[in-house]
């Protein structure tokens, strides 16, 4: 398994407990996936930025049949897009504590790091968790546009 | 393709070979090796001067390996698209057609094979294609999944409602009723059996997911002039499109119109080449892996739109004879089967010529939508030879 282009920082930094998500050193543009060079203005310069761990829920999927994922999730399991804060609209991908029967579409939530064995290898992942009361309204959720 | 090209290649004969998922008779290349002797039948054609494959899906059957039992004298064209899923589908005519209309090949084969006994569950191949450690460590392992969070955003976040995929499986699985080839001949959807199936990954109960087959599916392409002389009438290709556009792609989810199928660049490109728009195609083959994203892929080809979904996507309105837009006349990969999605350009073909167990009177065009929600996706559409 690997990741995607560019992105061992992403898991230096997930191993550690900590989010880092890059951006451009030349123009600024927020990357995801993480490049080696800048489509927008031609740098190969990335700065690494830390973020919490914390966002709104982009879409979510409850999983109940076996397809072989890690056993550590149990089945039925919740998987989740996330929109982090304040990171230009990038997603990251994660499971949700518990079944989260209530989960809707920008639900808030916030998330730790935690280790998911996948085929004898140990990967961080991250876990998120449902914040108390949370907003379901469409305004609340700044993802795509039509 | 431009004006010039534009259905100067035909496709001239179709065999497809379809059985249950692990029933194949013979190894994957065997029944590749029939289906494709049975196109040359259909076309009349000697399968000695075929001279070019393309193929789509990771496709494992590498032409030069068919050469012996074909006889082929000479393989001048080789090539596969691009991505593990049915994306590329539609794409796969548009090399056949380059290599014809450049000269390089003057016979094109189009085709997928799959047994599950070489390739193993199809499911699997497509999405070994796209892991990484970001989406396995969130569990997702399957396309169902994928899919499954997009259709989520669709239904949750722009509020299309549930009705509209039980009306696009239920026209399917009344085409597959019909039609003796069909995984669901004589079979109608029982409704309650899909409102209470059970969940494979919510949104997703099972018959909203396609099921596979084992089989092979092969269309031969020639020059529309050649097909002319050959046993059935030339099924044009007017037009084909394939890609991504920025914003889109292979993205950990990162994509920008989320909750579509991706078609929507590809689509412009089709209608502006051909100066055809959506009120122009007589009957859609739709690739639908999951009931959702066959919505998604109507919405992206400008059928309907997120307001006046419901209204569109209707039973009486998706089945022939007689429905504004037949879609699906065989079944589709719901109801007639899946061999990675090969049937639908087959059935595009057969309803052009009158030959579906589902026909549609006078149809003229007919779009194939590619698989949807893959990092590329292709559209093409076909017509008959009225010159």
């Amino acid at each position: 398994m690997k990741g995607v282009g560019a992105d061992e920082p992403y898991w230096l930094a997930l191993s550690a407990g900590q989010l880092k998500l890059p951006e451009c050193s030349a123009c600024g543009k927020a990357h995801w996936p993480a490049v080696w060079r800048c489509g927008e203005c031609g740098s190969w310069e990335q700065q690494w930025t830390s973020f919490e761990l914390s966002g709104t829920i982009f879409s979510w999927a409850r999983t109940w049949h076996e397809f072989g994922a890690s056993k550590e999730f149990g089945l039925p399991y919740v998987s989740v897009v996330v929109e982090i804060d304040n990171a230009d609209g990038r997603r990251l991908l994660g499971t949700i504590a518990g079944n989260a029967e209530s989960i809707r579409i920008g639900d808030r939530v916030h998330g730790e790091v935690i280790s998911v064995n996948i085929e004898d290898e140990n990967i961080p992942a991250l876990r998120w968790y449902l914040d108390g009361n949370s907003s379901t309204s469409k305004a609340s959720n700044s993802g795509a546009t039509l | 393709m431009n004006r010039a090209s534009q259905g100067k290649v035909s496709v001239a004969g179709i065999g497809l070979r379809q059985y249950k998922r692990g029933g194949a008779p013979l190894p994957e290349q065997g029944i590749l090796i029939r289906a494709i002797i049975d196109a040359c039948e259909d076309a009349g054609f000697n399968p000695a001067d075929i001279d070019g494959f393309v193929s789509y899906g990771d496709d494992k059957n590498e032409p030069v390996r068919l050469m012996p039992d074909l006889g082929t004298k000479e393989l001048r064209w080789n090539s596969q698209v691009w991505g593990g899923g049915g994306g590329g589908i539609a794409a796969a005519f548009g090399q056949a057609a380059a290599a014809i209309i450049s000269g390089q090949a003057n016979a094109v084969i189009v085709f997928r094979a799959l047994a599950q006994g070489n390739s193993g569950r199809m499911s699997a191949a497509v999405m070994r294609h796209h892991l990484n450690d970001h989406i396995v460590g969130a569990g997702l392992i399957a396309p169902a999944q994928i899919c499954a969070l997009r259709a989520q955003r669709m239904f949750e976040y722009y509020q299309v409602p549930h009705s509209v995929t039980e009306e696009l499986v239920k026209a399917s699985y009344y085409h597959g009723s019909k039609n003796p080839e069909a995984s669901s001949f004589g079979k109608e959807l029982d409704i309650e059996a899909y409102r209470t199936g059970r969940w494979v990954t919510e949104p997703f109960r099972l018959f909203d997911c396609s099921r596979e087959n084992d089989g092979a599916g092969a269309l031969l392409l020639v020059s529309t002039e050649r097909a002319r002389d050959l046993k059935k009438p030339p099924i044009r290709l007017l037009g084909v499109a394939n890609g991504a556009s920025q914003g889109w792609g292979d993205l950990i989810e990162n994509d920008t119109d989320y909750a579509s199928a991706g078609f929507k660049p590809v689509a412009d490109r089709l209608w502006e080449q051909t100066g055809l728009q959506p009120k122009d195609i007589d009957v859609v083959q739709l690739y639908e892996n999951f009931s959702a994203q066959g919505i998604a892929s109507l919405i992206d080809h400008g059928f309907c739109n997120y307001e006046n979904v419901a209204e569109f996507v209707k039973f009486e309105n998706l089945i022939a004879d007689g429905g504004k837009l037949p879609v699906n006349t065989s079944g589709g990969n719901f109801a007639q089967g899946f061999i990675h999605g090969v049937g639908t350009p087959i059935e595009a073909v057969r309803v052009l010529r009158g030959e579906s167990a589902n026909p549609v009177t006078n149809a003229k065009t007919c779009l194939l939508a590619g698989g949807p929600g893959a990092p590329t996706v292709s559209s093409a559409i076909f017509g008959v030879d009225d010159r």
